[in-house]
């Protein structure tokens, strides 16, 4: 027991020193703490991102907290179910990885006569993942594009297709480099698609991966593999390269002070989008749902989920697209 | 011949040519001659020989699949112990073996049999990620210190470290690690107790006050659909309606006051986690789902420990996004489904089957719709989905919404996807299966059966409901229980008819009319899709994946076997009735 309670008292002095890594992204204390309000009932429906499923699930939990009798159903097959679910009036929520198409909002306005409402919900930095033992230190979004893209619409002037073409030396030089992504049906697809290959072609030879934790799974279990997913999904088993802007040369980590200072050059907003008629209030359960989850309670979620959450600057904007009767 | 391998003698024999197969096929055949083995004898025992090695092939793949998901799975909720390291770059972790590897040769410093381990560190709300890579040289020091204490809370997932205070109101236990933690499981029973009297108060006396509110709601909204309010009587109807839902409202304050005093009251009685490094955390004791002392536990502590987390998972709902807790809403989901599907199809298929096969003229047309039928059994399962999203969600639900439940409109109550929708497209995808099951035993029961029954004085309907379709029973159960195994493990199609990854209430319930065909639901395939491909925490998360795998393999092997017994039954019935 002694010898124990020695121990304690060490790795109490250690402790400060411990090379177990930093600790997670803090929520922003300013943000507003959530509070109960009366009378709270009735049915949600959430059609949309994957990316966001679990974050919808963590709030639906939480929100279950405070309110019991509210039922919150949640599918998840990709941002493109988003729309025309709000559309039909299945869902009240649209949970979407990137903001809506011109043609969405349009196919909305026609059936309702005023767009869609996005609310921003929390901060997202898309990541380029490699095996944990690949050497590899960065890389350029141009050299990203080379690497994933048939048309190089970044500029990059050769098709990589080796590790050793990106440096790298003894087994990794001729090893070619497998590439992991999503399907098309995704929002990080074509969030990819658009900032990462300046809208170009992926190669074909890209796997498709039905979810973002399988992307991780793929370059976890292949050693030469190269994948793109949200930050959340890091596990042990990957690394996150940083990466640098096109035109730049700086080296930029994806966390959360790069991502809110605006300098990670894959870093987004992740929304949920709303029916909300101008000049009528939103539909109260929706609005309370949204006041949840932009609450200090509702961004402590983010976190756990492995998200950025919002500072009080952004939540001050997106809160007033709740509560304003515009 | 190639010289094979002497099974008794263990030597290689080029004269006598001998496999286990076939040793065995021949024991089995117990033909004494065909022990003589000559080169004609071979060549005759070549197709028994292949029958052996397709059912070998066969045998070998459910065993192997069986291993992997038996291996992987059971093996999750054995409690494991705790190993404190010190490495050489001045870390200190507990955590739990979780894998290990050899270091990939090209890493030449550390040799070519270097191993590394992935441990699971847990405490994932104050280090950045709960899983880390050490390589086996790196270690200094290991030990299991035994008061290291496993506690899997509410959120977050598991902390590894020690317990350093128990706050109570009636003051603070701290100091003697042994003292605080029979402080801390002398309070677990009362903190189980708080979160009972709180969950119950929140799911039924709240959560039936709320159905009451929506009622009366809805009861308003009707009349203003009707569109006259202006007649006493309905003005009279819509007070009653006002009032009733104030009243409900002040009793709901009422109770919502009283479930915060519970809240406060329980938030009293905290306890102070510890990591390895020192870093603290505080939390309600009620946030609490499982401790134990892993490095002290008795064999029968692990089997208990073992056995309430298997009853966790199997009868509990899930938590923390799917990752944790139980499946018990998927479990209900996926056997209600397979139910449904079953009384719809079972119906359906039959009775197509006895038009096709004993009253419709044969001829270029029945031959057509048999194909048809034969057909549609390869059909993609994902189109049966589409078919039944446009048909039954959005066209049948959609018209029955707009008719029986305008008031709740535009939150669909039918013309969305449901257990009903999704059943019933389950079963227009499993009906060749009856349909072909049930035309085969039909053909099987012989003509003179039919005959006698005819030639007795019985009617064509009679000798077809009373003689043929008894007869032709089991053969319906085999089609029955094919057409389960195919629905209970279908995914694709269910998808997008009203399975969802989160249905925070079950389609049967203690409310009017209890049993709500109307809602979305969860399913064991799904779930093994959403936590396989969606989780953040993959590596924790894995587990949980061949854990549903085994149950929903488990569920089937139920479904089927009670068939199979109704089927024994039959038959017995049948085999009595001959003699």
């Amino acid at each position: 027991m002694k010898r124990w309670g020695i121990a304690w008292l060490v790795a109490l002095g250690v402790g400060g020193t411990a090379a177990v890594s930093a600790s997670p992204i803090a929520v922003d204390i300013r943000l507003p703490m959530y509070q109960r309000v009366g009378g709270m009932t009735g049915n949600l429906n959430s059609i949309g991102s994957d990316t966001l499923n679990n974050l919808m699930t963590f709030w639906a939990e939480g929100f279950a907290t405070y309110y019991p009798s509210v039922k919150i159903q949640i599918e998840a097959k990709g941002s493109s179910t988003a729309p025309p679910a709000l559309i039909a009036g299945t869902s009240q929520l649209g949970p979407m990885s990137r903001p809506m198409k011109p043609t969405e909002i349009d196919a909305f306005e026609k059936k309702y006569g005023y767009p869609p409402t996005a609310v921003a919900v929390a901060l997202d930095a898309l990541g380029v993942f490699v095996n944990k033992d690949n050497p590899i230190q960065h890389l350029s979004l141009e050299q990203v594009d080379s690497i994933f893209s048939s048309t190089r619409a970044c500029g990059g002037k050769a098709s990589l297709t080796t590790w050793g073409q990106l440096g790298l030396e003894a087994e990794w030089a001729n090893a070619p480099i497998s590439l992991y992504g999503r399907n098309s049906a995704s929002g990080t697809y074509g969030y990819f698609k658009e900032h990462a290959l300046c809208k170009g072609d992926f190669k074909g030879s890209v796997k498709e991966q039905p979810g973002s934790a399988t992307v991780i799974e793929g370059v976890t279990n292949d050693r030469f593999a190269i994948g793109y997913s949200g930050m959340g999904y890091k596990t042990a088993g990957v690394r996150l390269l940083p990466l640098t802007g096109l035109g730049s040369t700086k080296v930029y980590e994806a966390t959360a002070d790069k991502v809110y200072a605006g300098t990670y050059p894959l870093s987004r907003y992740l929304y949920i989008y709303v029916n909300k008629a101008p000049g009528k209030p939103l539909d109260p359960l929706v609005a309370e749902l949204l006041r949840y989850v932009l609450s200090q309670e509702g961004q402590s979620a983010v976190v756990k989920d492995g998200f950025i959450p919002l500072l009080k600057e952004i939540e001050a904007v997106e809160i007033k697209k709740v509560d304003d009767v515009l | 011949m190639r010289p094979r391998l002497n099974l008794t003698s263990g030597r290689i024999d080029p004269e006598r040519p001998s496999t286990l197969l076939r040793t065995l096929i021949l024991s089995w055949s117990k033909d004494e001659r065909s022990r003589r083995v000559t080169p004609r004898r071979v060549v005759s025992q070549l197709p028994i020989q292949l029958t052996g090695c397709m059912l070998a092939i066969a045998l070998l793949m459910i065993v192997g699949l069986m291993g992997l998901i038996l291996c992987q799975g059971l093996g999750t909720f054995w409690p494991q112990p705790l190993w404190e390291l010190t490495t050489s770059d001045q870390g200190r972790y507990l955590g739990l073996v979780h894998r290990r590897e050899p270091i990939p040769a090209d890493d030449h410093a550390q040799g070519a049999r270097a191993q590394r381990t992935l441990y699971r560190i847990g405490n994932r709300d104050v280090y950045e990620t709960d899983f880390v890579w050490i390589n086996d040289q790196h270690i200094l020091t290991q030990s299991r210190p035994t008061e290291a204490v496993v506690v899997e809370r509410l959120e977050w997932g598991p902390w590894y470290g020690f317990i350093s205070d128990v706050k109570t109101p009636e003051g603070t236990v701290s100091g003697n690690r042994e003292q605080v933690w029979a402080a801390l499981l002398r309070q677990r029973p009362s903190a189980r107790q708080r979160t009972r009297v709180i969950r119950r108060i929140e799911r039924r006396i709240i959560g039936d006050l709320n159905d009451e509110v929506e009622q009366h709601r809805l009861a308003i909204r009707r009349l203003e659909l009707r569109g006259r309010l202006d007649t006493p009587t309905e003005q009279r109807q819509l007070q009653r309606h006002q009032h009733a839902i104030k009243v409900l409202e002040q009793r709901y304050a009422r109770i919502a006051d009283s479930l915060g005093q519970q809240r406060a009251q329980d938030q009293a009685y905290r306890v102070v986690l510890t990591s390895i490094d020192g870093r603290q955390k505080e939390l309600p004791i009620s946030a609490i789902v499982r401790i134990h002392q892993p490095n002290r536990l008795s064999w029968c502590g692990r089997v208990a420990v073992y056995a309430d987390r298997l009853r966790e998972f199997v009868f509990d709902p899930p938590r923390e996004a799917n990752t944790e807790g139980g499946v018990a809403p998927a479990v209900f989901g996926t056997v209600l489904m397979t139910l449904l599907m079953s009384v719809a199809v079972v119906p359906l298929g039959v009775l197509g089957a006895l038009c096709l096969h004993e009253y419709a003229k044969q001829g270029p047309l029945v031959s057509g719709v048999r194909i048809a039928v034969n057909n549609l059994a390869g059909v993609p399962s994902i189109v049966f989905g589409v078919f039944g999203l446009g048909f039954f969600c959005y066209l049948i639900g959609g018209t029955i919404d707009r008719f029986v439940f305008p008031e709740r409109l535009p939150t669909p109550t039918f013309g969305g996807g449901s257990i009903l929708w999704a059943s019933l497209t389950l079963a227009l995808m499993t009906v060749p299966v009856i349909i072909v099951a049930t035309e085969e035993a039909l053909a099987a029961v012989p003509n003179g059966l039919r005959e006698a029954s005819l030639a007795c004085g019985a009617s064509k309907f009679q000798t077809v409901w009373r003689v043929v379709l008894p007869a032709a029973i089991p053969g319906v159960l085999t089609g029955t229980i094919l057409a389960m195994a195919r629905g209970a493990g279908e995914v694709a199609p269910l998808m997008i008819t009203g399975v969802v990854k989160l249905a925070p209430t079950m389609p049967l319930d203690h409310l009017w009319p209890f049993i709500h065909l109307e809602r979305k639901f969860m399913h064991l395939g799904f779930h093994i899709y959403d936590v396989g491909y969606q989780s953040t925490n993959i590596e924790a998360s894995k587990a949980m994946v061949y854990m549903t795998t085994l149950l929903l393999l488990g569920i089937v092997v139920c479904l089927n076997v009670t068939a199979m017994r109704i089927r024994g039954q039959w038959r017995q019935r049948f085999h009595s009735a001959d003699v």
